[in-house]
């Protein structure tokens, strides 16, 4: 797994509408950010189309949102297909983490939910780096299945409280939750709530996943707090 | 800021491309036309969809080139609107346009009817229109308010469909009565090929693939591979769904039936096998008639785009960015053939063959475009997929005489319709587009050959003593090259700034300086009477902005003054004619010009610059209207003779690669051990020497070095064109 030296955030906002204010560029503005302005175009109408029509007023909103920020990369888009733009747009410009916007002015408590080893070393280092820019603290929180091990919950939790250490965290800002309930989605947004930020990994959608929809894209779409996805590059 | 915009993303692999071409393909005319074949043609009319299937497979190998040379948006409309002209454009444009109303009209008749049929206490034709009438009403509401990645939805249904259908035919094989087959083809080969012209419309949708080339991984292999298995694919579905229908009932009875593939599915798999035929046909009328829509909007567009149509058909809606009056007048229009059901009893065999008639005269015209693109060549046409040599003409060829073929033998009001819609789309032209639109075609290209480039010798000019010199050479460079085509100068000055900067200032002083060269050397063109034309640069690397004129101007020579003094380093040449010495595009000579050019004399050494020596002494030779010498100076190595021979070999053979007659040029050898002693000897009786410039560098180079410090010689150090400079590559 590559380490990141810089953290890249993606900030897809949709500029087919007057996007909200996005005060919380200012609170990552010691981050690398790229914003991405989508404009979604209805099957039925060529993206040129409405290029021609809208560019003017997209790129408006864009400038707006981006409100005179420095050292901000924009880029505007006319798509069919939402999701296959934000992962080309993160590839080309190496985004480590695409950022689901919510209202929120300052980041003091950071959430990160923790499945399983899959990319963990990626959410860890994004986090640390996430910390690093804001100096807020973090809980690590696992959620039991119904059929696992409690011990191996805290095995990850432990596993990873270590390795932010290693990063240069200080113990005093990490804690760490580990729950029994066995809705770790449900779980998720609830707790997620009463955070500033939730730090979500990516992975690959499983086949269930693609047939009834993926779980994460439920988490993000029912969560009011802001989350960063952590993408899976490998 | 980067404005990426429009762009789509590559997100299609060969599987995706396949299942949309396939499942836009299957679709209504499957379940609705069996009887109406059936009773045209017989069993025979299986061989009806096999042809019509053939017919789809040509096209979609054209389109296919096309689609990976141009992949944009409007698909056939677009290649003929391009290939040949907006008069062509225009009739394919409202042909498809209409095409696919008829077709969409077709799809929710039957839909009407597979849903009237089967319930009992529905009857009637006034039903029928009604429900056909009231799905399009759904349809049309559907794309007003517009949809986004649907592709699940439609892989669910079109999924389905295509599963009823293969079970339908899996398990109908065993059914088959051979009895039924006979007698094969009641109707002849005519009944047959007729009923080709009313089953092509189920092949329609494989142009799908086309048309969103843009989207697809790989382009060159995927798109052809998928759009041939995808029509072979369902060319073989469909002739088996019918030698099934017509193997299990006899055809006249099914001919007879509005929902031929239920009943035939009823006499094997009974009443669920009825019900799901059914399900099934209702569920792909609506997916055919909504793609019929969404391509009805792009071929909209794409007339729009053109200017064939008023673009206020493209207006997207504020709220919901679908082009809504592109869709609202699509769906009025085919609400209109529907209810023209009403009257007319074979309401759903003359729409079926109105919409073939049209898509097979748009086809015919792609192959034709195809021929059209290949023999015209323009630069942006460059397929990353071309047709194999024997396919090539074959396909083009083998689909207009077939598309001919079969639209001969369509029923008469058909053609009738079928060229009056022509003719609509000719009599908008003349009076609508023609003004409007700008696209020319390709065709006048495509019959005699792109134009001639003209023959272009660019001349960078900064001193006014010596530009007059420059440009008489040029002038005779061009015109000896005039029957080759046109000559033409183009005389370049380039002011150097520091840093480029579009806010820099240059002192005025420079500028003017710079105004009255290139005006001094227009007026001087004139006097002498060339073409010339002028380009003032400001940048801060003379030689890249030389090179980029050249490459811009597809110069053929490049024609330098310059002092014959070496700088620095560099043995030869400067730091700025280096550059172009290693990078022009095209012939270079770098002239040092001190007095009349006199007699010239070019030094032919073995080298691929001989030709290039040869053919600008006889250029220079011009000026003064004297026959140029050809010089070549060969070590004796023990045989005079044979070495004379040698040299007069080199000689003859650096003239002939130059084009040049035997009276043109005098040939001279020198025979001398000491080849530098034996140029220095001659080339004093001589005003202007031309020299390879690789040679003037050699140690035998040395007399020609020492004549360009010498005071009294013009000298002409030549490159040629054909030298491997990839640039990039050091």
């Amino acid at each position: 797994m590559p380490p990141i030296d810089e953290l890249t955030i993606l900030v897809p906002v949709d500029v087919s509408d007057e996007p909200p204010a996005l005060d919380i560029l200012d609170v990552l503005s010691p981050l690398e950010v790229v914003l991405l302005g989508y404009f979604p175009v209805p099957d039925q109408a060529e993206p040129a189309l409405i290029k021609d029509e809208y560019e003017a007023e997209a790129e408006a909103r864009l400038v707006d949102v981006a409100g005179g920020r420095p050292d901000l990369t924009e880029v505007l888009v006319f798509t069919h297909d939402r999701e296959a733009t934000i992962d080309r747009v993160a590839d080309q410009y190496d985004c480590d983490a695409v950022l689901a916007p919510g209202a929120v002015t300052e980041i003091e408590r950071v959430l990160v939910p923790i499945r399983g080893d899959v990319n963990l070393e990626r959410i860890i280092s994004v986090t640390a780096r996430l910390l690093e820019a804001t100096g807020a603290t973090v809980t690590l929180f696992h959620s039991v299945t119904e059929d696992a091990d409690e011990s191996y919950g805290e095995f990850l939790l432990r596993g990873a409280t270590d390795r932010l250490e290693e990063f240069g965290v200080d113990e005093e800002r990490v804690s760490w939750e580990l729950s029994a309930e066995g809705d770790p989605s449900q779980e998720i947004v609830d707790l997620g709530n009463e955070f500033d930020i939730v730090v979500l990994g990516e992975s690959e959608p499983s086949l269930r996943e693609r047939i009834i929809g993926d779980v994460l894209s439920h988490v993000v779409d029912d969560l009011e707090s802001p989350a960063l996805i952590v993408r899976d590059t490998e | 800021m980067s404005v990426d915009g429009g762009e789509l993303e590559r997100t299609l692999g060969f599987l995706e491309a396949m299942t949309l071409g396939g499942g836009t393909m299957i679709g209504a005319g499957i379940f609705i036309l069996p009887g109406i074949a059936a009773r045209n043609a017989g069993p025979a009319s299986s061989v009806s969809y096999a042809i019509a299937g053939f017919v789809a497979l040509l096209a979609a190998l054209s389109l296919s080139e096309l689609a990976t040379g141009m992949p944009i948006a409007g698909g056939s409309y677009h290649y003929v609107n391009r290939a040949l002209g907006s008069l062509a454009g225009s009739v394919v444009g409202w042909g498809m346009w209409s095409g696919l109303m008829f077709a969409s009209a077709f799809y929710m008749v039957g839909f009407g009817q597979y849903i009237v049929e089967p319930v009992p206490f529905l009857d009637g034709r006034g039903f029928i229109i009604l429900l056909g009438l009231a799905g399009l009403a759904l349809l049309t509401g559907v794309n007003y308010y517009g949809t986004e990645e649907s592709s699940s939805l439609q892989n669910v249904m079109i999924g389905s469909e295509t599963a009823v259908i293969v079970v339908f035919v899996v398990v109908g094989v065993f059914f088959i009565q051979p009895g039924n087959l006979e007698p094969f083809a009641p109707a002849g080969a005519g009944g047959v090929v007729a009923t080709t012209g009313i089953v092509f419309i189920s092949f329609l949708g494989f142009e799908i693939i086309a048309t969103v080339a843009g989207e697809i991984k790989n382009p060159g292999r995927i798109i052809p591979l998928s759009m041939i298995l995808s029509v072979v694919l369902v060319t073989i579905l469909y002739v088996l769904v019918m030698l099934v229908s017509t193997g299990v009932i006899p055809y006249d009875r099914l001919g007879d039936s509005p929902i031929p593939v239920a009943d035939v599915a009823t006499a094997y798999l009974g009443p669920a096998g009825a019900v799901a035929i059914v399900f099934a046909a209702i569920v792909a009328a609506i997916s055919s008639s909504n793609s019929s829509i969404l391509a009805a909007s792009r071929v909209v567009y794409a007339m729009g785009r053109d200017g064939v149509v008023s673009k206020w058909l493209n207006v997207s809606h504020p709220r919901f960015f679908t082009p809504h009056r592109a869709i609202v007048t699509t769906s009025a229009l085919t609400a209109a053939l529907i209810l023209v059901g009403l009257r007319v009893d074979a309401i759903v065999s003359l729409l079926a063959e109105a919409a073939s008639f049209s898509f097979l005269v748009a086809y015919a015209l792609v192959h034709v475009s195809l021929v059209v693109f290949r023999r015209a060549d323009p630069d942006e046409y460059d397929p990353s997929f071309s047709l194999p040599s024997p396919l090539y003409p074959v396909v083009p060829v083998l689909g207009v005489l077939l598309s001919i073929v079969v639209v001969t033998q369509m029923a008469p009001v058909i053609v009738a319709i079928g060229t009056g819609i022509i003719v609509v789309g000719v009599v908008w032209y003349a009076v609508y587009a023609r003004g409007r639109v700008v696209s020319e075609g390709l065709l006048r290209d495509a019959l005699w050959g792109p134009p001639a480039a003209a023959y272009r010798v660019v001349v960078p000019v900064a001193n006014p003593e010596t530009q007059r010199g420059l440009l008489r050479l040029a002038a005779a460079s061009a015109r000896a090259n005039a029957d080759v085509a046109d000559p033409e100068l183009v005389a370049v000055n380039v002011v150097h700034v520091e840093h480029e900067s579009p806010l820099q200032n240059v002192e005025a002083e420079r500028a003017d300086h710079q105004r009255d060269l290139l005006e001094n050397a227009q007026a001087f063109a004139d006097e002498m009477g060339v073409t010339l034309r002028t380009r003032a640069l400001t940048a801060a690397d003379t030689g890249e902005a030389l090179l980029s004129v050249l490459e811009e101007e597809a110069a053929d020579e490049v024609l330098l003054g310059w002092s014959g003094e070496t700088t620095g380093g560099d043995a030869v040449t400067g730091p700025t004619v280096a550059t172009i010495l290693e990078n022009a595009p095209c012939d270079v000579a770098l002239v040092t010009l001190r007095g009349a050019v006199g007699t010239p004399v070019g030094l032919v050494a073995p080298g691929r610059d001989a030709a290039s020596v040869a053919r600008r002494v006889a250029e220079f030779a011009t000026v003064e209207d004297v026959v140029p010498t050809l010089l070549a100076v060969v070590p004796a190595e023990g045989d005079e003779s044979a070495a004379r021979q040698r040299g007069a070999d080199l000689v003859a053979e650096a003239a002939a690669a130059a084009g040049l007659e035997p009276d043109e040029y005098t040939t001279e050898v020198v025979v001398d051990d000491d080849v530098g002693a034996g140029i220095q000897a001659v080339i004093g009786e001589y005003q202007t020497v031309c020299v390879s410039h690789a040679e003037a560098a050699t140690d035998s180079g040395a007399p020609v070095r020492s004549a360009l410090a010498s005071a009294a010689t013009n000298v002409a150090l030549v490159r040629s064109a054909e030298q491997p400079v990839p640039r990039g590559s050091d």
